[in-house]
C-alpha cells in the first residue's frame, strides 16, 4: 500500500509529461500533421523506391531518352534514358541526407558554442557574442563555397560540413539565450546550493531542457541547408553529375527545359515540398513545445 | 545619437578585418595552385617568377598584411587567371549590372510585398489574407532556379512577351530586366509581406491604438499615421539581411539568365582557383552586406529611440 504502487481502481493512470503534452498539442495542428506525414512519405520514397524499382538509375540508353511522364516511367526519363522516378528517389537520399546531416552539425556546433557562452557568462560570454556578431557579417553562400573548396573532394559529408560551418550562428545564439534563461531557475540554484558540480548542472539539468528548442531549431535550419545544397549543386559547385542529388538533377535538366521541362521541374518540386514541410513542422513544433509564444 | 552612430561604425571595422582574415585563411587552405594547370605544365623558372610577383612564397602573415593594405587602398590585386585584368577592373565592369539587378529586385519586393502585407493585416483571415500568406510560404520554399526557369518557360517561351535572357546596356529600361529581377525578388517579397502583416497585427492590438479609436480619430488616420509608423520599423530592420540574400541569390539568377554580373564571375573564379578574384569579390560582397547592415541599424536607431539606449 505504498504511494508508488500502481493504482488498481478504475482505468490505468497515464503519467502526463512534457513530451506527451507537446505531442498532443502538435497533433491538434492539422497543417503540421499533414506536413509531417508528407515529410515522412518523401523520406520513405527516397529510401525504398530505388530498392524496388525495376530500372537501373545509372544505365544509359539513348533509345529511351526524353520520354515524358507516363505509366511506365511515372516521372519520365532524362537525356540519358534513365528513369527519373528511381533517380529522383536516389537524389532524394543524398539531398535529404545532406540536409539532415548539416542540420545536426549545426545543432552540435551551435549548442557547444552557445552553451559554453551562456553557461560561463560574464566576460567570456560578452567576447563570444561579439565574435559571433562579427561572424554574422559573413555571407552564407560564398562562405560555404569557399569552405567546400578546402575539402579534398566534394561529397555528401563535406557538403554537410561546409553548409553547417556557414550557418550555425543563429543556432548558437538561440541555445545561449535558452541556457541563460534556464540558469535563472530555482532548481539550478538548488542543485548548486546542494553542491552539484558544474558538469552535473550542465549535462543533467540545463542541456536536456534545451531539447525542445533544439528540435525547433533543427527544422528551422533544414530549409536553409536543403536550399543551400540545391543551390550549390545547381551551379556546379556541389554534388556533380552523374551523382544524383536534387540540385544536380535540376542542373542536368537546365539545358533542355524549354522542350522537356519535367527534368528540372520534378526535383525542384521535391525540394520545394520538403522545404515547405520543414517550415510547417517547425511552426507546429514551436507551438507544441513553447505555447507561450502563440498569438 | 552621434555616440550611437559612432559606436556602430567603430564596430564594423573589426568585423571587416575578421572577414578578410577568414577569407584569406580559407583561400590559402585550398589545395591546388592557380598556375599549375594540368594541361600545360609551367617551367620551373616561370613558376618561380610568378610566385615572386604574387608573393606566394612569402610567409603567410606578410601576404596577409600586404593584402589588407591593398584592401584599404582599394587595390584588390590582379587576377591570376585572366592575365592583364585586375580584380578592380572585373569589379568595375560587372558590378553595376549586379547592383542594378539587386536594386530592381529590392524595388519589386517592396512595391508588391509591403502593400500585400498591409492589406492582409487590414483584412485578417479573409481570402486575401490566406492567399497572401499561402503565396509567401511558397515564395520561401521554392528554390530560385525553379522560379526562374518557370518564369522563362511561361513568359518568354510560351507567351513570347519578353526575350529569354541577356541584359540591356547601361541603366536603360529594358524588357529583359523584368524577369530576372522579379525572380530574385520573390523571397524578399514574401519576407516583407509576412513581416509587415505580423507587425501591423501586433501594433493594432496595442492600447494606444485603441485609445486613438476611442478618441474618435478617423480610422484612416489611425492606420495611416500611428499603425504604419510603428509597424514599418521591423520591415526596415529586415532590409539588411535581405540585401545579403539578394546579393548571394543573384548568382543563380545571373547564371540562368546569362547576365554578365559579379555572380557569374564569382563562380568561374572559384572553379578556376583564381585566388585574388575570389578573395576580392568575397571581401567586397561581405563589406557591402556589412555596410548595408550598418546603415539599416543606424536608420533603426534613428527611428526607434529605444534602440539607441540599448546597445552597449
Amino acid at each position: 500500500m505504498g504511494a508508488d504502487e500502481p493504482s488498481t481502481a478504475g482505468a490505468p493512470i497515464r503519467q502526463a509529461s512534457l513530451w506527451r503534452d507537446a505531442w498532443w498539442r502538435y497533433v491538434r495542428n492539422k497543417g503540421a500533421v499533414a506536413a509531417g506525414v508528407i515529410f515522412i512519405l518523401i523520406v520513405l520514397y527516397a529510401v525504398f523506391a530505388p530498392i524496388f524499382s525495376p530500372y537501373d538509375p545509372n544505365k544509359v540508353d539513348f533509345a529511351l531518352a526524353y520520354i515524358s511522364p507516363n505509366l511506365e516511367h511515372p516521372f519520365g526519363t532524362d537525356q540519358f534514358g534513365r528513369d527519373l522516378f528511381t533517380r529522383t528517389a536516389l537524389g532524394g537520399r543524398v539531398s535529404i541526407l545532406i540536409g539532415i546531416g548539416a542540420a545536426l552539425f549545426i545543432l552540435v556546433i551551435g549548442t557547444a558554442y552557445g552553451a559554453l557562452s551562456g553557461f560561463v557568462g560574464g566576460k567570456l560570454d560578452d567576447a563570444m557574442m561579439r565574435f559571433l556578431d562579427a561572424l554574422y557579417g559573413l555571407p552564407y553562400l560564398p562562405f560555404a563555397i569557399i569552405a567546400l573548396q578546402i575539402a579534398p573532394s566534394v561529397n555528401a559529408f563535406t557538403m554537410m560540413l561546409a553548409l553547417s560551418i556557414a550557418s550555425w550562428f543563429t543556432a548558437a545564439r538561440i541555445v545561449r539565450g535558452q541556457i541563460i534563461s534556464l540558469k535563472q531557475n530555482d532548481y539550478v540554484r538548488a542543485a548548486h546550493a546542494v553542491g552539484a558540480r558544474w558538469q552535473r548542472i550542465l549535462f543533467r539539468h540545463l542541456l536536456p531542457n534545451t531539447l525542445g528548442i533544439l528540435i525547433i531549431v533543427m527544422f528551422l535550419e533544414l530549409p536553409g541547408v536543403i536550399l543551400g545544397e540545391a543551390f550549390l549543386s545547381f551551379i556546379g559547385l556541389g554534388i556533380n553529375p552523374p551523382d544524383a542529388s536534387w540540385g544536380s538533377m535540376a542542373q542536368e535538366g537546365r539545358d533542355a527545359y524549354r522542350v522537356y521541362p519535367w527534368i528540372i521541374i520534378i526535383p525542384s518540386v521535391f525540394i520545394a515540398t520538403l522545404v515547405l514541410c520543414a517550415n510547417f513542422i517547425a511552426d507546429g513544433a514551436r507551438d507544441a513545445l513553447d505555447p507561450r509564444t502563440r498569438e | 545619437m552621434t555616440a550611437f552612430v559612432l559606436r556602430r561604425i567603430l564596430w564594423t571595422i573589426p568585423v571587416v578585418i575578421l572577414v578578410i582574415l577568414l577569407t584569406f585563411a580559407m583561400m590559402k587552405a585550398i589545395p591546388g595552385n592557380p598556375f599549375r594547370r594540368s594541361d600545360r605544365p609551367i617551367p620551373e623558372s616561370i613558376q618561380r617568377n610568378l610566385n615572386a610577383k604574387f608573393h606566394l612564397d612569402d610567409p603567410w602573415y606578410q601576404q596577409y598584411a600586404l593584402y589588407v593594405k591593398g584592401v584599404f587602398t582599394f587595390d584588390l590585386g590582379p587576377s591570376m587567371v585572366l592575365r592583364g585584368r585586375t580584380t578592380n577592373q572585373i569589379v568595375k565592369d560587372n558590378f553595376p549590372t549586379s547592383i542594378e539587378l539587386g536594386l530592381l529586385a529590392f524595388a519589386w519586393a517592396i512595391l508588391i510585398g509591403v502593400p500585400a502585407g498591409i492589406l492582409a493585416a487590414l483584412r485578417p483571415n479573409s481570402i486575401f489574407d490566406y492567399a497572401a500568406m499561402f503565396f509567401s510560404n511558397i515564395g520561401f520554399a521554392v528554390p530560385s532556379f525553379l522560379v526562374a526557369t518557370l518564369l522563362i518557360y511561361f513568359v518568354s517561351v510560351k507567351a513570347g512577351w519578353v526575350p529569354t535572357s541577356g541584359w540591356g546596356e547601361g541603366w536603360q529600361p529594358d524588357s529583359r530586366k523584368i524577369l530576372p529581377s522579379l525572380a530574385l525578388s520573390l523571397v524578399p517579397m514574401a519576407y516583407f509581406a509576412r513581416l509587415v502583416r505580423a507587425s501591423m497585427l501586433e501594433t493594432m492590438q496595442q492600447d494606444y491604438i485603441r485609445t486613438a479609436k476611442a478618441k474618435g480619430l478617423r480610422w484612416r488616420r489611425v492606420v495611416g499615421v500611428h499603425v504604419m509608423r510603428n509597424s514599418l520599423i521591423p520591415a526596415i530592420t529586415a532590409a539588411g539581411p535581405l540585401l545579403g540574400y539578394i546579393i548571394t541569390g543573384s548568382f543563380i539568377i545571373e547564371l540562368i539568365f546569362a547576365i554578365p554580373g559579379i555572380g557569374t564571375y564569382y563562380v568561374t573564379a572559384v572553379e578556376g582557383r583564381d585566388y585574388s578574384v575570389v578573395m576580392g569579390l568575397t571581401v567586397i560582397l561581405s563589406v557591402i552586406i556589412i555596410i548595408a547592415n550598418l546603415v539599416v541599424d543606424i536608420l533603426h536607431g534613428f527611428l526607434d529611440p529605444r534602440i539607441r539606449e540599448q546597445s552597449a
